[in-house]
């Protein structure tokens, strides 16, 4: 157990409420975006093809960022003050400089109007676009500096963590498998942290590749890439940034939820195979996006599949399985926080499962980019990992005695659950009825019922977000209330490994 | 998937699955709920969970080998794809169909085609397509408004989608990648007689 004095906690509490309150900021702007490409496509209002384009650029690429970087932040604040210490200057280096990169990414989107979509998918951002070229290069190079700060941030906390429990293979857990005994207990955060963070690195990697032969293509028109190299580095980097994302949330629930149960959650064999194989799960999966390019290896899409398919083991078999075992007649007080753990892992299991449906290449066929796909990754993402993170807030805003009292928070978690589940219902529904994504409206489409079924869909989808964004800042009241009060918050963070 | 049709499409399979999924999961979090308002002691709940776990996991083993095992004989790829009794060459562009019979050897930027194309009803026909500019989806849809079929039009690649139309009367073609600021009206028809 780290021994950390109550003024480095209070700086490291300090910092991880920095990254909390630029979220808190920053989540409701993006949700808006959304909000208004929806009215669009509802045909409530006239964004313009090119203004749709773009926010939905900034829409995907803004809350990928941000719901990492505010995971990336919660797992920082935890293993800081009870596993390792954390260079908070370093940290404070990271924030800059992802800052700086969302800045240049809102400037290049808002002003430039670059609109090539999250993935950038060459070689679109330079042929035919109705935007300039320096918001194209801007765009670049924000993403290079987000991808610096993120793989900066990386290096140190598994650097940290490697000095302290004595090497890589250690945090990954293999000193479990030998005949002999453990020495010295690893939390599962510790381990999660890991397998989350290091297939980060390798993807944050080959999104750098992707980035740079991006930026030579930008300074030197002439040059000329494999389309589908590109592809696959760029899904790489997108798919493993979204899961890896998921997964660090899990981390701190494998920390916090043993604390409202009061029964331990440690790290055995079991666990340690479960959580090396998603390793290797986490690397491969992202495959399963690039079924409809039939050029890609066969080989490969049958990794796709496979990988797609196996990771429901060890999530559903060891990790749901945990929480069910902390759970079960354990008399635990519904609180808003263990609420958030269990309806936000109820999501990642739900989305997760129609994630499956879809990354079967016999289905995919007719599934692809159509409303299925942003149907299911809302739903871990919306229903899954924001629960998580604000399951943390309320953490670091509320004491326990707080938690379980505070009927504002459960009022305003349930019409953001509600509201949430209804407008991700709209996009399995659109998903169902063959709904192309990624239109700025429907209007174009020469069949009738889908125009009509995809509008009416987006309209009843802007009052969902509608529903969602009142609970959502009913949820910040709270928050931000017991933060300004924030004299009963304990200074030494508890823990249970 | 092709034996649930014509009972069922592929995209309903999908949606009454996940549908049944996601309410198996609200009754295991309302059981969770309810029965979490007795206490037990911690090793008794052990014991019981992990041997309800052991048969869910060989339940999962058998469902994932089942699942794999049928989908990967469904597969779309020129491999498992029969001899076509047609063949029609498919350029996409920025914002455009070029569509023609038989195989060409043209460059895609000087290939010719219009946006339609006449094909029969109940035979293979296989589309050959690729794209003159940036990535994009080559999609088939039924009278329906039911996506069929799709392949990536994809910059110095040739994919090879095959289909046979079950019924006669207007297909449409839309574009399901994004590329660029008029994707959303990028549409052609495939007239099946």
């Amino acid at each position: 157990m780290l021994q950390l004095n109550s003024i480095d906690i209070k700086k490291q509490r300090k910092f991880v409420l920095v990254w909390g309150i630029t979220f808190l900021i920053v989540f409701p702007l993006l949700i808006t975006l959304g909000l208004l490409m929806r009215l669009n496509q509802g045909e409530e209002i006239q964004l313009g093809m090119d203004r749709f384009y773009t926010l939905m650029t900034l829409h995907g690429l803004g809350m990928a960022g941000v719901l990492y970087s505010m995971a990336f932040a919660a797992l920082w604040y935890l293993i800081g003050t009870r596993h390792t210490k954390l260079n908070l200057g370093l940290g404070y280096f990271v924030y800059f400089v992802v800052l700086l990169g969302v800045i240049g990414l809102a400037y290049a989107t808002l002003i430039g109007k670059f609109g090539a979509g999250w993935y950038l998918l060459y070689p679109l951002p330079f042929k035919g676009t109705n935007w300039p070229a320096w918001s194209t290069g801007l765009s670049i190079v924000s993403l290079i500096l987000l991808g610096v700060a993120w793989i900066i941030g990386i290096l140190h906390v598994v650097y940290a963590l490697a000095k302290e429990y004595g090497g890589l293979t250690n945090l990954l857990g293999w000193q479990y498998l030998g005949k002999k005994n453990v020495q010295r207990e690893l939390p599962p955060i510790v381990m999660i942290t890991t397998i989350s963070l290091v297939p980060g690195l390798i993807a944050y990697l080959a999104g750098a590749v992707f980035l740079f032969m991006n930026l030579f293509q930008h300074f030197e028109p002439a040059l000329s890439f494999d389309a589908l190299l590109l592809k696959n580095l760029a899904f790489f980097f997108g798919h493993t940034l979204v899961n890896i994302t998921l997964y660090c949330c899990i981390g701190w629930v494998y920390a916090l939820l043993p604390e409202f149960t009061g029964r331990e959650w440690k790290t055995n064999k079991v666990l340690v195979y479960s959580w090396n194989a998603t390793f290797v799960f986490i690397l491969f999966a992202y495959f399963h996006h690039l079924y409809m390019d039939f050029a890609q290896p066969l080989a490969l899409q049958y990794a796709g599949q496979f990988a797609s398919y196996l990771s429901a083991i060890p999530a559903t078999a060891i990790t749901m399985f945990g929480v069910i075992t902390q759970l079960y007649h354990s008399k635990i007080k519904w609180g808003i926080i263990p609420l958030t753990f269990l309806i936000g892992v109820a999501g990642w299991a739900i989305g997760g499962f129609s994630a499956v449906v879809d990354s079967t290449i016999a289905i995919n066929k007719v599934l692809h980019n159509t409303l299925w796909v942003p149907a299911h990754f809302h739903t871990y993402m919306l229903t899954g990992v924001v629960l998580f993170i604000f399951g943390f807030l309320f953490y670091l805003s509320h004491t326990k005695e707080e938690q379980e009292k505070d009927k504002t928070a459960k009022i305003g978690f349930w019409l953001f659950v509600i509201g949430a589940h209804c407008f991700i219902a709209t996009f399995y529904t659109g998903g169902m009825n063959s709904i192309p994504r990624r239109y700025a409206d429907y209007k174009g489409i020469p069949i009738n019922s889908t125009h009509t079924t995809g509008a009416l869909l987006a309209q009843i989808a802007a009052i969902c977000i509608g529903l969602l964004l009142i609970g959502l800042f009913i949820m910040y009241g709270s928050i931000f209330n017991k933060l300004r009060k924030g004299k009963n918050i304990p200074m030494v963070p508890s823990t249970n490994t | 998937m092709n034996f649930l049709s014509p009972l069922l499409s592929i995209q309903s399979f999908a949606a009454i699955i996940s549908f049944i999924a996601a309410m198996l999961v609200v009754v295991v979090v309302i059981f969770l709920v309810i029965t979490s308002s007795t206490e037990e002691d911690k090793y008794s709940v052990k014991h019981k969970v992990y041997k309800l776990r052991s048969r869910y996991f060989f339940a999962l083993v058998i469902c994932i080998v089942a699942g794999l095992f049928i989908s990967l004989r469904l597969l779309p790829y020129a491999k498992f794809q029969s001899e076509p009794d047609e063949t029609v060459t498919v350029v996409a562009m920025q914002w455009a169909w070029k569509i023609a019979p038989g195989v060409t050897d043209k460059n895609p930027v000087d290939f010719t085609g219009g946006s339609e194309i006449t094909v029969p009803a109940n035979k293979h026909i296989r589309f050959v397509v690729t794209s003159s500019d940036v990535n994009h989806d080559f999609a088939i849809y039924n009278s329906k408004g039911l996506l069929v079929a799709q392949t990536q039009a994809m910059p110095e690649y040739h994919n090879a989608l095959e289909y046979i139309f079950p019924e006669k009367g207007d297909y449409h073609i839309l574009c399901l990648e994004y590329c660029g600021l008029a994707h959303s009206i990028m549409s052609g028809i495939i007239h099946v007689n």
